[in-house]
C-alpha cells in the first residue's frame, strides 16, 4: 500500500468523520451494535476507500469494544465462555475477509476509484443482501409480536434446536443457556466473515445470541461486545499488517463515538423494547437503501453497465443524502428520547417538593378521583 | 398467625406431611397446585410460563411482569389465609414464598433417593433406571424453576430451618417433632411479623392490582409497603401507564399512602442504622439523582439470636405495636429523639429519601450475613450495592474485617458493583481526583492528535511499509496505541459527562 490510498484531511472531513463517528456511537449505545453500517459507508461517501474504510472501522471498534466491554462486565452482562467459543471460528472469518478483500485488490495499478470499485462493489452487495435480511426480519417479527401479548422476539429457532440437541451440548452460564458447539462455531464464522468484510459484526452477533441461542438481550450485547473486542483486535492486526488502517480516521472516529455511545445507552433506559428494536431495523433499512444507491456507480466503473460518468455525482450524492437521512435521523430521535425523559425527572423531582407530604387520600381528593 | 413453609424434592413426601401436620396443627393447608389452579382461572398463564422457563426460552417483558403476578398472587392468598388461621403451604418454592418474613418455620422434606425411586416405579409403573432419569429430570426442573424466580439455588441449606429425612424419620414422627418446633419461641408470631405480613397482602394486593388493570399491565414497576405506606417505582418508559396508578390502587384496603418514584434503576444500600444526615446518605442521593435510580433501604440485622439485639427487637415490636393505630412513616404526629433511635433511623431516612423524589422500598434483614447475600443475589434491577456501616457492636479492627468479608461475599453473589460506602465519593462522584484525571486525560487527548495531524504523512508511511519487519513493527504500534487512545478518549468524555451531571 501506498500514501495515495489514504484521503487528504481537511478541517470540514475530520467534522464530518466525528460526526460520523457519533452519530455511529449513538447507535451503537442505543441498538447495541457497532455502528459500522453507518461509519463505514460515512466514510466511503467522504471519499476513503471501501477497503481502507473498513480496516479504520475495525480498528477503532477494537479500542471501543474494549471500553464497552469492561463496563459491561462490571454489570454481570459478559457471557466470556460464549464469546471464547465463538471466537475461534470468527478468527478463522476474519482471515478469510481480509483474504478475500486482498485479492481483490491485487493486480490494481493508480491511485483511482476504479482502481477500488471491485472492492467496493464486493462490500456494497455484501452489505445490502446481509442488513436487509436482518432488518425485513425484525420488521416482520416486530409486526407479529404486535399481534400478539407476547411482545418478545421470536423463539421458532430457538425451540427448533433445542429440539434436536445436536452434541456436543455446552452450557454457557451467564447467559444461562445450552447451545451445540456446531452451531456457535459457525454462527461465529458468520460473525467473523462479516466483520472482517464490512466491518459489520454486532448486527449479525447480537440478532444471533437472542434469536438462535436463545440469550437475553442484555447478555447478547455484553458478550457481543466482548467478542467485538477479539474480532477488532484481530482485524486491525490483519489490515494493519496489509497497511490499510489509516490511524487519523480511527483517532476522529473514537473523539465522536466515545462521546455519542454514552447518550445512546441513555436512551435505552428510557425507551421501550419494541421502539428500539424498530428504529433499528428502521435505520438499516435506510442505510440499505443508501449503499443500494451507490451500486450502479461501482458497476459503471467496472464496465457492467453503461451509463454516463456523469451521472456518478449524482448517485454518489443520493447515497451520501440517504445515509445522513438515516443517521441524522435515528440520532435526533435518540437525542429527543434522550432529553425527554431528562426534562421529564428533572419536572418529577421538581414536583416531588411540592407534592410532600401529601397522603394517598390527599392526592385522589387533590385530582377529585 | 403462625405460618409453616413446606418445599420437597420430587417423590419427596411433602404433601402427605404438610396434610398431616396441620390436620393436628387444625391449620388450613395450601398446596402450590391448588393456588396455581386459582391463578389460571383468575387469566395468569402458569402454564406459559412453566414451559418457557423449563424449555430455556427467552422470557419476554410480557412474561416476566405474568411472573411478577403470579409470585404476588401467591403471596396475597396465603397472607389473606393466615390473618384467618395458621398455615401449612407446600409446594416446589415453598421456602421462598414469603421471602423476608421472619418467623416462617422452613422445612425442606426429602427421601433417600432409592425410597423415591421405588416411589416413582409403583405409581408410574418405570423400570429403575427410567425412574432415576425421571427424578433427576423432575429435580432439575424444579431448580431451574426456583432459580428463575427468586435466583437462589434450590438446595441452598442456609434457606431451611430444618430438613425432615423420610427413610430416617417416620411421618408421624416427623410431624410430631415439627409440633414441638412451632412451640419454640423463635417461630412464634409476634407484632413485628404481623405487621410485616400487612404489608407483604398489602404490597402484592397492589402489584396484582396493577398487572391486572388493563391501563397500568404492561407497567413494570417494583411495589413495596412499609407500614401500610406504599412505595412505587417504575421506568421511565412507563410514565403514561403510571399516571394511571393512584387511580388503579384506589381500591386497596389499608393503605395509608402511595408515593411513586420514576427510577431508571436501583441502588442498595445496606446498614445496621441509617442517619440522613450522614455524609453517605448525600452521596447516595446525589448519584440516585444523576442515575435517575431509587434508593432501597436494607437494614441488617446480623444476630438475630443475641441476647441484647432480640431485646432490643422486642423493645422495638412493643413500639411498633403501640403505634400501630396512628404511627407510620408518613405520620403528622411528633415523635420523641428515642422513638427515632429504637427505629434505627429507617423512617427519618426515607422520609427524605421521598422528600427528593429517590424512596425504594425498606427491607429488614435478620440472621445475618447468609441471608443478606440471598437477598442480594435474587434481587433484581439493581444497579449498585453500598455497604455502609455494619457490625456495629464489634471493635473497630474486627468491624473493618468483617465489612471487607461482607463486601467479598456480596460481590460473589451479585451480578452489579458491590462498594463500601467510604469509596462513594471517591468512585462516583466529582471530586478533586477526578478533576485532576480529566484534566490529565485531556492533556494526553490533546498532545496525541497533535502529534498525529502534524505528522500525518510520516506517521501512515511508517504505517504502511513494504518490508516484512517493519510491518510487524507497524502491527505492534497500532495493537498498543489503539486501545491506549480508546482509554483516554473514553475516559475523558466519561469525566466530562460525570462532570456535568449526565451519566
Amino acid at each position: 500500500m501506498g500514501l495515495e490510498y489514504f484521503i487528504d484531511i481537511s478541517w470540514s472531513t475530520a467534522a464530518q468523520v466525528v460526526m460520523l463517528g457519533f452519530i455511529g456511537g449513538i447507535l451503537s449505545g442505543f441498538i447495541g451494535s457497532g455502528g459500522a453500517f453507518f461509519m463505514t459507508p460515512g466514510m466511503m461517501n467522504l471519499g476513503v476507500l471501501g477497503p481502507v474504510a473498513v480496516a479504520s472501522n475495525i480498528t477503532h471498534k477494537f479500542g471501543k469494544a474494549m471500553v464497552g466491554s469492561k463496563r459491561h462486565s462490571e454489570l454481570g452482562n459478559v457471557d466470556k465462555k460464549l464469546s471464547i467459543f465463538m471466537l475461534i471460528t470468527a478468527a478463522l472469518g476474519i482471515r478469510l475477509a481480509v483474504m478475500v478483500m486482498k485479492f481483490m485488490f491485487e493486480g490494481k495499478e493508480g491511485h483511482s476509484a476504479a482502481t477500488s470499485a471491485g472492492a467496493d462493489l464486493y462490500i456494497s452487495l455484501v452489505f445490502v443482501i446481509v442488513l436487509t435480511i436482518v432488518s425485513i426480519s425484525m420488521l416482520r417479527d416486530i409486526n407479529k409480536s404486535r399481534k400478539k401479548l407476547d411482545k418478545g422476539p421470536s423463539r421458532k429457532i430457538v425451540e427448533f434446536l433445542s429440539k434436536h440437541k445436536l452434541p456436543p451440548l455446552i452450557y454457557f452460564p451467564v447467559a444461562d443457556i445450552s447451545v451445540s458447539l456446531w452451531v456457535v462455531l459457525i454462527v461465529g464464522l458468520a460473525c467473523g466473515y462479516l466483520a472482517g468484510t464490512i466491518g459489520v459484526g454486532g448486527f449479525i452477533g447480537v440478532p444471533a445470541m437472542i434469536y438462535v441461542f436463545g440469550a437475553s438481550a442484555s447478555v447478547a450485547a455484553g458478550s457481543e461486545l466482548y467478542l467485538a473486542m477479539y474480532m477488532g483486535a484481530f482485524g486491525a492486526i490483519n489490515y494493519a499488517f496489509e497497511g490499510l488502517v489509516d490511524i487519523r480516521l480511527t483517532l476522529l472516529l473514537f473523539i465522536g463515538s466515545l462521546f455519542g455511545i454514552y447518550i445512546g445507552a441513555y436512551g435505552t433506559k428510557v425507551v421501550k423494547e419494541v421502539s428500539i428494536r424498530l428504529v433499528t431495523a428502521i435505520i438499516i433499512l435506510l442505510c440499505v437503501v443508501s449503499r443500494f444507491i451507490a451500486i450502479p456507480v461501482y458497476l459503471q466503473q467496472l464496465g457492467i453497465v453503461d451509463m454516463d460518468p456523469a451521472n456518478n455525482v449524482y448517485f454518489n450524492f443520493a447515497s451520501k443524502a440517504m445515509l445522513y437521512l438515516s443517521g441524522i435521523s435515528g440520532g435526533l430521535l435518540i437525542l429527543f428520547y434522550v432529553f425527554k425523559a431528562y426534562f421529564h425527572r428533572r419536572k418529577i423531582q421538581a414536583s416531588f417538593s411540592a407534592e410532600y407530604p401529601l397522603t394517598l387520600k390527599e392526592k385522589l381528593a387533590e385530582e377529585n378521583l | 398467625m403462625q405460618i409453616i413453609c413446606i418445599s420437597c424434592h420430587s417423590y419427596g413426601y411433602g404433601k402427605e406431611l404438610a396434610e398431616k401436620l396441620a390436620s393436628e396443627l387444625g391449620y388450613d393447608h395450601i398446596a402450590r397446585e391448588d393456588l396455581a389452579d386459582q391463578a389460571t382461572e383468575r387469566g395468569i398463564p402458569v402454564g406459559k410460563l412453566e414451559t418457557a422457563i423449563l424449555k430455556h426460552q427467552l422470557i419476554t417483558e410480557e412474561l416476566s411482569i405474568e411472573i411478577e403476578r403470579f409470585k404476588a398472587f401467591i403471596t396475597a392468598e396465603i397472607c389473606k389465609r393466615t390473618k384467618k388461621s395458621g398455615v401449612v403451604y407446600h409446594g416446589r418454592m415453598g421456602h421462598m414464598v414469603l421471602q423476608g418474613l421472619p418467623n416462617v418455620i422452613r422445612i425442606r422434606a426429602t427421601s433417600d433417593e432409592k425410597e423415591r425411586i421405588n416411589r416413582v416405579m409403583q405409581r408410574m409403573n418405570l423400570n429403575s433406571k427410567q425412574a432415576k432419569n425421571y427424578i433427576e429430570q423432575v429435580d432439575e426442573d424444579r431448580c431451574r424453576y426456583t432459580k428463575f424466580f427468586y435466583n437462589v439455588d434450590c438446595n441452598e441449606p442456609t434457606l431451611f430451618d430444618l430438613v425432615a429425612n423420610s427413610t430416617n424419620l417416620s411421618i408421624e414422627n416427623s410431624v410430631t417433632a415439627l409440633i414441638n418446633l412451632t412451640k419454640l419461641p423463635e417461630f412464634q408470631p409476634t407484632p413485628e411479623s404481623n405487621k410485616k405480613i400487612e404489608d407483604l397482602l398489602l404490597q402484592s394486593q397492589c402489584r396484582l392490582a396493577i398487572a391486572e388493570d388493563a391501563r397500568t399491565r404492561v407497567a413494570k414497576v417494583d411495589v413495596r409497603a412499609y407500614q401500610g405506606n406504599v412505595s412505587l417505582t417504575y421506568l421511565p418508559a412507563f410514565v403514561k401507564q403510571a399516571e394511571f396508578i393512584p387511580q388503579v390502587l384506589k381500591k386497596i384496603e389499608n393503605m395509608r399512602s402511595l408515593v411513586c418514584t420514576m427510577a431508571a434503576t436501583n441502588i442498595l444500600c445496606i446498614q445496621e442504622r441509617f442517619n440522613p444526615d450522614a455524609d453517605t446518605f448525600n452521596y447516595l442521593v446525589e448519584i440516585a439523582g444523576k442515575w435517575n435510580a431509587s434508593v432501597e433501604l436494607v437494614r441488617l440485622v446480623h444476630q438475630m439470636r443475641d441476647d441484647k439485639v432480640l431485646q432490643k427487637e422486642e423493645i422495638d415490636q412493643a413500639k411498633f405495636s403501640d403505634r400501630e393505630k396512628n404511627g407510620g412513616i408518613l405520620d403528622d404526629t411528633s415523635e420523641t429523639e428515642e422513638d427515632e433511635k429504637d427505629k434505627y433511623g429507617v423512617p427519618e431516612t426515607i422520609n427524605r429519601l421521598i422528600q427528593v423524589g429517590r424512596a425504594g422500598a425498606v427491607n429488614t434483614i435478620y440472621g445475618g450475613v447468609q441471608p443478606l447475600a440471598n437477598m442480594v443475589k435474587s434481587s433484581k434491577g439493581n444497579c449498585l450495592v453500598v455497604v455502609g456501616d455494619v457490625f456495629l457492636s464489634s471493635g473497630s479492627a474486627s468491624q473493618k474485617r468483617m465489612k471487607r468479608d461482607l463486601i467479598s461475599l456480596l460481590s460473589d453473589q451479585s451480578r452489579v458493583p458491590v462498594i463500601s460506602s467510604d469509596d462513594l465519593k471517591e468512585q462516583y462522584l466529582f471530586g478533586p481526583k477526578q478533576r485532576i484525571k480529566t484534566l490529565v486525560f485531556a492533556l494526553i487527548s490533546v498532545l496525541l492528535f497533535y502529534f498525529v495531524f502534524t505528522n500525518q504523512e510520516l506517521i501512515l508511511k511508517f504505517l504502511t511499509p513494504s518490508d516484512t519487519e517493519f510491518k510487524i513493527l507497524a502491527v505492534l504500534i497500532i495493537a498498543f496505541s489503539v486501545p491506549l487512545a480508546a482509554y483516554v478518549i473514553g475516559n475523558l468524555w466519561h469525566n466530562i459527562l460525570k462532570l456535568v451531571k449526565l451519566e
